[in-house]
């Protein structure tokens, strides 16, 4: 970094938006993001350059780079390989994969080599699970590595490897089950032209109709979500796409923004449409950067077939146009308003609600932030119809859902089932049937043991996440325990006492138990301390924070109380 | 004397201005959800109606008011609502979201509520 001069970063930063922010540091994500691909690091001068250039001080700056891991101030190797450690990476033997990256590189995780070629660290979920263990070379994801590819991909590295920029290695699809999403997806803008038809009102009216909820997680009626952001009165309204698939063991919107980004873009359409935005925005997060080429294409593509822009579908008023802006490997960021707050370039760290983002969203105007599978389903019920919509699903979870599933069982893989499915139906399409547990909607979702598995998967009965990890009968809790408390401690954005301490002692707590040094009067403190968590946490990472290791405490007691402290 | 329907979920509130009405002489009937609210429309053709937008229920206030309006009820609608406050946008008469008559911030004063009322009741 010592050789860039002042000249080029400034040349560097005018890049990005022409350099002109006007004060507005919602660029100033985009700035760093930019730097850091150009020069691999942000330096104490580039942050200086930044800050004069937004109309920042520079440590304001600096407070942005240290929030997000994938900003670094300093310089790294040329090639960053990130290995991912989460569960479902973990279960396909990611360990093996960590030893011989080590002595491959000879580097420990968190090292560069002395020659500046390699860095080496580890990252949470990339979206991969089906496919792991999985890692990330700068740009690039390989899939299903392993100690022999790791030498192969590591010599190629060596070798300038001009083939490995960004893309994706080894990858698979992995659709294993369609259904009338996947299956009617391809009836190009019937949603959006039948919408422009109908009056706002009617649009959020057949939303409404097909009593679509949600498909992030939390399940809100998207129609009361649309219908206040279009009550709302803003000169300036949005409606965000959260493309910040983060959570463990979640992979579903891979596809649909892989291989469906303009129906996507078409339900972002009609929710402008219908609320009244004329601009939308795809949050995309770090760890899809290699999906941000054509994403960019379908945006272009959709303009020049005045899809977005100017009088759509010759409907003189309708104006709408998408964006995309780059996460920058945060976890908390999928949370909606943490999400907001990075998209005005400031760390994500969420907000207190109320306010909720739907009125106080993107630079205090109405928003409306749905999730990728959300806008997909929006687009079909506005072209097939509410009634057809609701000839899959129960009363109150409509429709069906799409399930990334991974772990211990024979066919990971996407899938679409109907909501109200039973989880044993769900094991026995994955062929993970003799499964002791299944972990629905990632690390903050649930536990559900073999004695639940007749439960439906819907919101009236065990919330459907995006994602279902099947936990085989071998399998120790307390591991998976360990993983997602890691995984919690390393992404906890630190505002809270009860989220930022919390999951660091729940983690020794779990070490403690592993070890069999944990007194069952700890053991109860802990529960207290986890049940503390979930009522004074801020927000919904750290209140879901202690369900896997309540779930465990709560279904695995033997596991637990089997331990005996060491000699 | 006039009728006066009040669309709201807010027990203590509805009693409060239940109170406040029918001391000054209004016959006052009352819905707890935008359902029930829009059958009492149909049964008690009130004059005057008093709508909430945030309720414990799947509809709000405003689609109630677009579905008396897309039926062609022309009775006065006053919204009363604090989802300003809730969620610290602007919200007013919206001819096509926000079908209403008058659009009001709680708390209101009894005095500027029954001002509210006197200038749309018969």
């Amino acid at each position: 970094m010592s050789a860039i001069n002042t000249s080029q970063i400034r040349d560097e930063i005018k890049r990005v938006n022409g350099g002109a922010f006007d004060g507005n540091r919602a660029k100033l994500l985009p700035v760093l993001q930019h730097l850091q691909a150009r020069f691999g690091c942000i330096s104490g001068e580039a942050m200086q350059e930044v800050a004069d250039a937004v109309g920042l001080r520079p440590v304001e700056v600096e407070e942005i780079i240290s929030f997000y891991s994938f900003l670094r101030k300093d310089a790294a190797g040329r090639f960053i390989i990130r290995l991912c450690r989460t569960l479902s990476c973990d279960m396909q033997g990611k360990q093996r994969v960590a030893n011989q990256l080590e002595s491959e590189l000879g580097i420990r995780f968190g090292e560069t080599t002395p020659d500046k070629l390699f860095t080496l660290e580890y990252t949470n979920c990339m979206g991969m699970c089906d496919q792991g263990p999985a890692m990330l070379v700068n740009d690039r994801i390989f899939t299903h590595v392993t100690p022999e590819k790791v030498h192969r991909i590591v010599t190629e590295c060596r070798r300038q490897f001009g083939e490995y920029q960004t893309g994706l290695v080894d990858f698979n699809p992995n659709i294993r089950k369609v259904g009338p999403i996947l299956t009617g997806i391809s009836e190009a803008e019937a949603g959006l032209r039948r919408a422009l038809r109908m009056p706002r009102s009617e649009v959020i009216g057949e939303i409404r109709a097909a009593f679509l909820r949600g498909r992030g997680g939390a399940g809100f009626p998207v129609s009361t979500k649309w219908q206040i952001a279009a009550a709302a009165k803003g000169a300036n309204k949005y409606v965000v796409c959260n493309a910040d698939e983060g959570e463990p063991g979640t992979f579903k919107d891979r596809l649909l923004l892989l291989d469906f980004a303009d129906k996507v873009i078409e339900g972002m359409t009609i929710a402008g449409y219908a609320i009244g935005a004329t601009q939308g925005l795809i949050y995309l997060r770090g760890e899809y950067t290699f999906m941000r080429e054509e994403l960019e294409e379908s945006i272009s593509n959709r303009r020049k077939k005045s899809l977005l822009g100017q009088s759509i579908f010759g409907k003189e008023d309708m104006v709408f146009d998408v964006d995309i802006r780059m996460g920058s490997g945060a976890y908390v960021c999928g949370e909606e308003t943490a999400l907001i707050e990075s998209m005005e370039g400031k760390r994500g760290e969420p907000r207190n609600r109320p306010p909720f983002p739907v009125n106080t969203g993107f630079m205090n105007s109405p928003t409306a932030v749905n999730n990728v599978e959300t806008f997909v389903n929006a687009a079909l019920i506005l072209d097939k119809g509410p009634e057809w919509y609701k000839q899959n699903g129960t009363a109150q979870s409509t429709g069906t859902k799409l399930f990334s599933i991974s772990g211990d069982c024979i066919s990971p893989g996407i899938f679409e089932f109907p909501l109200g499915i039973s989880i044993s139906e769900v094991l026995e399409e994955a062929h993970g049937e003799d499964a002791k547990a299944v972990q629905i909607g990632g690390a903050s979702g649930q536990c559900v043991p073999r004695s639940g598995f007749e439960r439906c998967i819907s919101f009236e009965d065990a919330p459907p996440g995006g994602s279902i990890i099947v936990i085989g009968p071998d399998r120790d809790m307390l591991d998976v325990a360990e993983n997602f408390l890691e995984f919690f401690a390393e992404e906890s954005c630190g505002q809270c006492i009860p989220c930022r301490k919390g999951t660091q002692v729940l983690l020794e707590g779990v070490r403690l138990l592993r070890r069999g040094d944990c007194s069952l009067e700890y053991l109860a403190r802990l529960r207290k301390l986890s049940a503390s968590m979930k009522i004074a946490s801020k927000c919904g990472l750290g209140q879901s924070a202690p369900n896997a290791f309540m779930g465990i405490v709560d279904h695995f007691q033997d596991e637990l109380l089997g331990r005996r402290p060491k000699e | 004397m006039a009728k006066v329907l009040i669309v709201d979920d807010d027990r203590d509130l509805v009693d409060v201005t239940r109170l406040i009405l029918e001391r000054e002489g209004y016959e006052v009937v009352s819905a707890s959800n935008p359902d029930d609210g829009w059958e009492t429309v149909q049964e008690e053709e009130p004059d005057v109606i008093l709508l909430d937008v945030m309720m414990d229920s799947e509809d709000d206030g405003f689609v109630l008011a677009q579905n008396l309006r897309k039926d062609g009820c022309k009775i006065p609608i006053i919204m009363l609502t604090n989802i300003g406050r809730v969620t610290g946008l602007d919200f007013g008469i919206d001819e096509e979201m926000v079908p209403v008559d008058e659009y009001a911030e709680k708390p209101l004063s009894p005095k500027n509520l029954l001002a509210l009322v006197r200038k749309y009741a018969k």
